[in-house]
């Protein structure tokens, strides 16, 4: 069954993975660089090495709990989907449990949550990850599981499977967006904030009308080109042996081959020339005010002062947007900000709920002051203190945790080309400054956004500035199938 | 099974061997040898007050959690027509002492980087917190400072009211949250302490006399546990405690946990609440289940692990798995001090509704016995429930929270190093036996919350139950 799956590459390609096959046993004499935490605190040690076909490994011995933790971060995600074709990358989060080529459907839960462990996927614009906490003498089994779904997964595809994760998507969608109280603001301000054909202008979970139009040789082809280990991470981190693990993660990933060369979408930066303003009519009880500025990615330094940013505004009952609103005035029940950071972009929201007889008009209003106060004077020291002092607590925490840690590894081998990343992160978050924060409010939160008011039905005069908000009404997936 | 020196070797020393072996990738690979379960240790103390202290050490990381827990809770302290009184009090221990306004506590907490948390569920409360050791000292003494002298603020107390009213508003417009709210008060009743929820009315009428009696009433130490895990010795602990609590005197005793018998059960009945244009339909199927006293606990973990406690347990594996009609069901047992509920169900397609009642009450009747239970089912379930327990104790905060159970429910100190036994030493006669006995099919009800006018014509049709029309509070309609 493997020549199925090779006679698909390219000949340079084949040409390598059977070199890799032959060479497989010098790649277990890997060229680790070893990592030291730079400070008590960052104390994170791993050895990473690639494979001769292209996997990345990081280790991360850690005995304390007898349980190892398995992440394979693939550095796929929606925004590698093209136009009409959208949904895949989440699709496969759901066949990457369906069975593969030597492993029966149900073998990957048994020997994981059966054994007390546990097993899941995620799925986001730039990757897809897979991963399981398993008792730390089941590593052996997981690795085997991770490598046939990575090497032997479409030997076990069939129609008739992929129809039934679909449907299971499509329930998903039910679960998630359609039946959750302002489940569909997101992808209201995804399409206003991303042209058309950008490619994170479409949600990770995907048209429901594409998933239902890809053929089988269309999934199939996905999933042979992004799933290969050339574009995959595999973090190991807990109670493991690493000799031992390097063997195992040799042995079964090792012959797997190289996939074709993957070019990456060009992914413009966005920008809004002017506001959009729009409103949507929700099964809900209460409006919500959504305020959403395009900013920026992964690779921008500018993502720490934008997360200090959103601290200083809102969280904390001190925060500037919660004491104004929520707390002195009581216009407000409730107020979210966040920086949201994708690979490429980002954007940085505000939402806000409204108390009883208050509306949405006002609340943008107070809001825009208050923004507007903060771009003209910037935050004080004592703001940019408070909001970066739980940075070591929250550090520290996360290394309780052996999944954690694996997100944290790959994340940063997989974005940056440096699984020792954390530490970049950690002293950047730590030395934004009140003139960063600033800078940042200034350059980012413009007039160029996307204001949307999610109103009760019927309701439209309750948005903000309802006269220039332009309306939004259901997309085709809306309707409620098979109902006869 | 290959040995590690093997391995090594082969992989050292010859090239070529270990690529040319063959690799029967159909066969999975065994598992090592089960790792020791290491159950952390701990010591006990009391205060001069009398609160217990628990105490257990973890130097790996400088973290330290710490909390105090309270035996009772709304159940127990709330008075009728007063529901929500515990948790506005403890959200109110936030709002300021005599010494700081409600703006300092929080400025002083995050400056330390860390939050307290304080909340009462229906059988216990807590105040906690996790910090790094070296603000250990500094947000202990906040947490003092908001347990013995809050001042309660009206406008504090008028204003997570208001916000509250709004949270119960936009609960009206989400399915599961309308089941969560009605299937109690369906199987236990409104008198029932279970069936007791938190209403407008009930929120209204809160004063702020309530809550500063409430306070009164239910912080106190004769009730009390203070669990430290982590990065501190008792040593080192005992005195920044003592110190930290000292004008925290003795008072209160242990509540009795008293609940009136449930009702006799009911024919199997279908509660239909309507949520016009729901996408889906949120099942809740049960009726009143054992406490987590019963002898029948270890059966009953088994028997809902294969039932609906895994992703491949019966209830998914069908409904989700096979059939496609959810993106996830499941079933649990809530094992309180009390007649706890079972409670089976999960979002439904809404178009799949009556189909999906149909495969649930399958499941029902197959594990009370007309799908016996196979060799395999058992021992996953009990490798699984196992197994799972190492991880239980990975984190500070995990920790205290298995140590703090022990307190809480009256189990013994080997506990932990007894479990693996009594799951293990569970049959299949056992599972079965507190099936039949806990699973009773013909005495359930069954909440679905979703679109009336789609799904019940469908679900009457499948003549498993009659249909009795509730509203979104829960209270009847019509009967049909």
């Amino acid at each position: 069954m493997r020549a199925k799956f090779q006679a698909t590459i390219a000949a340079a390609a084949l040409i390598a993975a059977v070199t890799a096959a032959q060479t497989v046993a010098v790649s277990a004499q890997p060229q680790a660089t070893r990592a030291a935490a730079s400070s008590d605190t960052l104390r994170l040690p791993f050895e990473t090495f690639t494979l001769p076909n292209g996997l990345t490994v990081i280790l991360s011995p850690d005995k304390t709990t007898p349980t190892v933790a398995v992440n394979v971060w693939y550095k796929v995600g929606s925004k590698n989907e093209v136009v009409g074709r959208t949904g895949f990358a989440h699709l496969f989060e759901h066949v990457m449990f369906t069975g593969s080529g030597n492993v029966p459907y149900g073998v990957h839960d048994k020997y994981t949550e059966g054994v007390g462990g546990s097993n899941n996927g995620t799925t986001n614009n730039d990757r897809t990850t897979y991963y399981e906490t398993i008792p730390s003498n089941y590593l052996e089994s997981a690795l085997w599981l991770e490598a046939d779904r990575m090497g032997f997964l479409l030997d076990a595809l069939d129609l008739a499977k992929l129809n039934a994760q679909r449907d299971i998507v499509k329930n998903e969608r039910r679960q998630r967006v359609d039946n959750q109280p302002y489940g569909r603001a997101g992808e209201i301000l995804t399409h206003a904030m991303y042209p058309a054909g950008h490619p994170y202008s479409w949600d990770v979970i995907g048209s429901m009308a594409d998933l239902s139009a890809a053929s089988e040789e269309d999934v199939k082809d996905f999933f042979r080109l992004y799933y290969a280990p050339n574009n995959a991470f595999l973090a190991i981190v807990g109670d493991f042996d690493a000799a031992q693990a390097k063997a195992w993660v040799t042995k079964y990933f090792g012959d797997i081959p190289r996939g074709k060369p993957i070019t990456r979408p060009k992914v413009e930066p966005v920008t809004l020339q002017a506001e959009k303003r729009l409103v949507y009519e929700d099964r809900v009880q209460v409006p919500r005010l959504y305020l959403d500025w395009p900013t920026i990615g992964e690779n921008n330094d500018d993502r720490f002062a934008l997360d200090v940013l959103a601290t200083i505004l809102a969280g904390p009952r001190t925060a500037r947007i919660t004491k104004a609103l929520v707390y002195d005035e009581q216009t407000a029940s409730a107020v979210q900000v966040f920086q949201s950071t994708n690979e490429d972009v980002g954007d940085f929201a505000v939402i806000l709920t409204p108390r009883p007889g208050h509306d949405l008009t006002n609340l943008e209003a107070a809001t825009d002051a208050i923004i507007d106060r903060l771009k003209k004077e910037g935050p004080t020291a004592e703001e940019i203190q408070k909001a970066t002092a739980g940075e070591e607590l929250n550090f520290v925490r996360s290394l309780e945790s052996n999944l954690g840690k694996a997100f944290r590894l790959t994340d940063g081998a997989g974005y940056h080309g440096d699984a020792g990343y954390f530490r970049t992160e950690y002293k950047k978050t730590l030395s934004v400054t009140a003139d960063d924060v600033k800078r940042v409010a200034n350059r980012y939160l413009t007039s160029g956004r996307v204001v949307l008011s999610v109103v009760p039905m019927g309701k439209l005069d309750q948005a903000a500035k309802p006269d220039q908000s332009t309306r939004v009404t259901e997309y085709d997936e809306k309707k409620p199938e098979g109902v006869k | 099974m290959r040995s590690r020196i093997a391995v090594a070797l082969a992989l050292c020393l010859s090239i070529t061997a270990s690529a040319q072996q063959v690799l029967d990738r159909k066969k999975a690979p065994p598992a090592g040898a089960t790792p020791a379960l290491h159950v952390p240790t701990w010591t006990k103390g009391t205060l001069p007050n009398g609160a217990d202290l628990i105490l257990s050490e973890k130097h790996d990381l400088p973290l330290i959690s710490f909390s105090i827990t309270f035996l009772g809770g709304d159940d127990q302290f709330e008075t009728a027509g007063r529901e929500g009184v515990a948790s506005l009090t403890a959200a109110l221990l936030s709002e300021g002492t005599k010494t700081r306004n409600g703006e300092a506590l929080s400025n002083a907490l995050q400056l330390l980087g860390t939050t307290i948390n304080a909340n009462v569920s229906g059988e216990t409360g807590t105040i906690s917190f996790v910090s790094t050791t070296a603000k250990f000292g500094a947000t202990l003494d906040i947490l003092a400072d908001m347990l013995l002298n809050s001042t309660f603020p009206a406008t504090g107390l008028d204003r997570l009211r208001g916000q509250r009213l709004v949270a119960l508003t936009q609960a009206r417009a989400q399915p599961a949250a309308i089941a969560s709210r009605v299937f109690p008060r369906i199987v236990f009743g409104s008198d029932h302490p279970y069936g007791r929820v938190v209403t407008e009315q009930s929120l209204k009428a809160i004063t702020r006399d309530d809550v500063v009696a409430f306070h009164k009433a239910y912080y106190q130490p004769g009730r009390a546990l203070i669990t430290v895990v982590g990065d501190t010795t008792p040593a080192a602990a005992k005195p920044i405690i003592e110190k930290a609590l000292a004008s925290w005197t003795k008072g209160g005793d242990r509540p009795t946990f008293n609940y009136p018998p449930v009702t006799e059960p009911r024919a199997t009945t279908i509660f239909l609440v309507d949520k016009p244009g729901a996408a889906q339909s949120t099942f809740a199927i049960g009726r009143p289940g054992p406490p987590r006293s019963t002898p029948d606990f270890y059966a009953l973990q088994v028997m809902n692990t294969i039932l609906g406690g895994m992703f491949q347990s019966r209830l998914n594996a069908n409904i989700r798995e096979e059939k496609g009609y959810s993106y996830g069901v499941n079933s649990n047992f809530a094992f309180g001090k009390g007649p706890g509920a079972f409670r089976a169900g999960g979002d439904i397609v809404t178009a799949k509704s009556d189909l999906a009642l149909v495969e649930f009450m399958k499941e029902l009747r197959g594990i009370i016995g007309a799908r016996p239970i196979t060799d395999d089912e058992l021992s996953t379930a009990k490798d699984a429930l196992i197994q799972r327990l190492p991880a239980t104790f990975a984190s500070v905060s995990s920790i205290n929270g298995a140590i703090t159970t022990l307190w809480t429910q009256n189990l013994p100190d080997d506990y932990y190093q007894q479990y693996s036994k009594r799951i293990a030493a569970i049959s299949r006669d056992d599972v079965l036996r507190v099936a039949k006995q806990y699973v009773t099919v013909n005495n359930l009800d069954i909440v679905i919350v979703g679109d009336r006018s789609v799904i019940e014509a469908p679900l009457k049709a499948t003549g498993l139950a009659p249909i009795a029309v509730y509203d979104i509070e829960g209270n009847p309609l019509s009967t049909q």
